[in-house]
């Protein structure tokens, strides 16, 4: 049975600070960005809607891969954030004819969207801390379900309570980003944020808590403190990722950040290595690449003379195949858990003779 | 009020079955099994497909089927997996989850199927003022014959008791010669059973099947099978019991404000987790080491 408990020979995550690892991912993300918006205004729209799933996916990183804890939860404020930003944004006049059970305050104010994003952030960090505090006692699986609870019921509010956001409905004509750009900065920046609380004091703090619990306490680690700090700084991050998104679709609706939207954010970061931040940008580039080749086929594609359609559905069966056959075979990710590093190449064949060793060790919750 | 508190028997009979085949595979192998909708999808499916054969036929067919998928499920991921955590279990449990219900779009179509099964069943009996729908009175039967006939063969097989031995202290149960592998398949397919005799009821009571069938329950169950107590039967039973009982209590007490019940049951369900982190009837193994 599994050994939850068995400390990683090699710890996982970065230790100090090496430019190489922080502008790695940075230089990638925007290069491939600019790459893909650059192709037409289709793949530029595209490109927006993954830089949005990549900050959430970060988001998932920084707490989901330094304290070794699933959680659920963090839909449920991409939930708040979007729907904050989307309010706080739309014009007031589609509130009061869309939206006409919306509480006044909420009707009458308008704003720009960057200081809207602020807010949204500010909102969902808030609502982090506050649940933090009680669900960051939790760990292991009833921790899993509780943030799952958490979910559950941001989702059932928000479908249902008219009076905060557009209920069941959409919630329509929220401004758009002008340009890809807003969403590069916006997604830098919190690749920056996420890699020096990676290496800060207590980000190798909490991954000592997720490695051995009764070890880091002996070092004066507050596991609950830990948690629920990187809780806040991730919810405040999944905040922005929904706001972004509701800035990219231009409308937003509970369900956009339910399920599927927890599945594929999950799957993106389990396919790219939880335990570093290159993993959270390779899988989401990766999930994201294959889904629209996928896309494509579904809607049908001439090789020749041989007509390729793939049937609805396709999509989410192979991204969710791959889920499962890189939990068996490479359990840390395409990756390996490791951060971007030029000289990968070299290094192959001395981490395949280590392969045995990882296997047994890689783990979401090594700290139940 | 009769009506209310059978409701809410039949609501709990129901959901019990289900936590009751999610926490058999919970027990021996830390498994929480977010696909067992789709395990109660295709006995679903196949019932509605097959119901031209006639009800007996059907529902063996549907049984069968059933159970077939789920020692699948074990034989081709979860086995890869012994070494891993109760978290990576239930990550991979959940892409099984997305991966099936996508093979259903693609098999069966993402529209629902409909179908009448057992039309008697959505009959109602009058006692004076109270009507009683025969569905909610033979929900309470089924429930109470699987669960009777599943604590039998947990109490009274060696089967069972191994299944018990590996649920409390699975590695001290494999080295006294219980064969692991050999008993996981097992639970795995009475958890297959259970949920194709949620199926029928389900299928009754909706008349028609779609991918996503299975799902609203499953979540339920889960949570009813986590706060019940993990790696404990009767707690899972319980645990899906109560979840149930629940959702029907609130949404007759909760009038017009019932859209809410699901917010109101996982603040519950939260509390609970937070009072008694490993649930309510909590099995000493299974207690998580801090």
């Amino acid at each position: 049975m599994a050994n939850d408990h068995l400390p990683s020979r090699q710890l996982m995550g970065v230790t100090r600070f090496h430019w190489q690892q922080l502008l790695g991912p940075i230089v990638v993300v925007i290069a491939v960005s600019y790459l893909t918006s650059g192709v037409s205004a289709s793949f530029s729209y595209l490109t927006e809607g993954a830089l949005a799933l990549l900050v959430m996916v970060l988001s998932l990183q920084v707490f989901i891969g330094n304290s070794g804890v699933l959680s659920f939860g963090q839909a449920a404020f991409a939930m708040v954030g979007g729907f904050a930003s989307g309010l706080l944004t739309a014009p007031v006049k589609i509130k009061e004819n869309v939206l006409d059970e919306l509480w006044e305050p909420l009707k009458a104010i308008n704003m720009g969207i960057w200081p809207s994003l602020a807010i949204a952030v500010l909102i969902g960090a808030l609502f982090a801390f506050v649940t933090g505090l009680l669900l960051m006692r939790l760990s292991g699986l009833a921790a899993g379900i509780a943030t799952f609870a958490l979910l559950m019921v941001a989702d059932n509010v928000f479908f249902n309570w008219k009076l905060i956001g557009p209920g069941p409905q959409v919630m329509p004509q929220v401004p758009k980003f002008a340009f890809v750009d807003e969403s590069i900065v916006l997604t830098v920046i919190v690749i920056v944020v996420v890699y020096f609380f990676g290496i800060s004091r207590r980000g190798r703090l909490l991954r000592a808590t997720r490695e051995d619990a009764l070890a880091a306490r002996a070092l004066g680690a507050s596991v609950w403190h830990l948690r629920v700090l990187f809780f806040t700084l991730s919810g405040g991050i999944a905040a922005l990722s929904g706001a972004m998104y509701a800035h990219h679709a231009g409308a937003v609706t509970a369900r956009d950040f339910y399920l599927g939207f927890t599945f594929i954010t999950l799957a993106m970061l389990i396919i790219g290595g939880a335990s570093s931040l290159w993993g959270a940008v390779v899988g989401t580039i990766l999930v994201t690449a294959i889904g629209q080749v996928l896309l494509v086929l579904e809607g049908g594609v001439n090789f020749g003379s041989v007509e390729v359609t793939l049937p609805n559905g396709a999509r989410g069966l192979v991204i969710a195949a791959a889920l499962v056959v890189i939990l068996i075979w490479r359990p840390k990710g395409v990756t390996g858990g490791k951060e971007f590093n030029l000289s990968f190449l070299n290094r192959r064949s001395s981490t395949r003779r280590h392969s045995q060793v990882e296997r047994t060790d890689a783990k979401i919750d090594t700290m139940p | 009020m009769i009506q209310t508190i059978l409701d809410a028997l039949s609501y709990g009979g129901l959901y019990g079955l289900a936590a009751l085949g999610i926490g058999l595979v919970f027990g021996v192998m830390r498994l929480v099994n977010f696909a067992h909708g789709e395990l109660i999808a295709i006995g679903a499916y196949l019932m509605i497909i097959t119901i031209d054969l006639g009800l007996p036929l059907s529902i063996i067919i549907a049984v069968a089927g059933t159970a077939a998928l789920a020692l699948l499920m074990e034989l081709s991921v979860f086995k890869r997996l012994r070494l891993a955590g109760p978290s990576v279990l239930l990550i991979a449990s959940f892409g099984v989850s997305i991966f099936l219900q996508r093979s259903y779009e693609i098999i069966f179509g993402a529209l629902p199927r409909s179908g009448q099964i057992a039309q008697w069943m959505s009959g109602v009996i009058e006692f004076g003022e109270t009507t009683i729908t025969r569905g909610s009175i033979l929900t309470i039967i089924l429930a109470l014959a699987l669960l009777a006939g599943m604590r039998f063969l947990v109490e009274n097989t060696t089967l069972g008791l191994q299944i018990r031995a590996a649920s409390s202290d699975f590695q001290t149960a494999r080295l006294l010669g219980v064969r692991s592998n050999y008993v996981i398949g097992a639970a795995f397919v009475f958890s297959g059973v259970l949920a194709a005799a949620v199926a029928f009821v389900l299928v009754t009571q909706r008349g028609s099947v779609d991918p996503l069938f299975g799902v609203n329950i499953t979540i339920l169950a889960l949570v009813g099978t986590v706060i019940g107590g993990l790696g404990s039967l009767q707690g899972a039973a319980l645990g899906g019991f109560a979840v149930g009982a629940t959702i029907s209590l609130l949404n007759s007490f909760l009038g017009n404000y019932r859209v809410y019940t699901y917010t109101w049951l996982f603040i519950l369900v939260i509390i609970v987790l937070l009072i008694r982190p490993s649930g309510l009837i909590s099995n000493k193994a299974f207690k998580e080491r801090a």
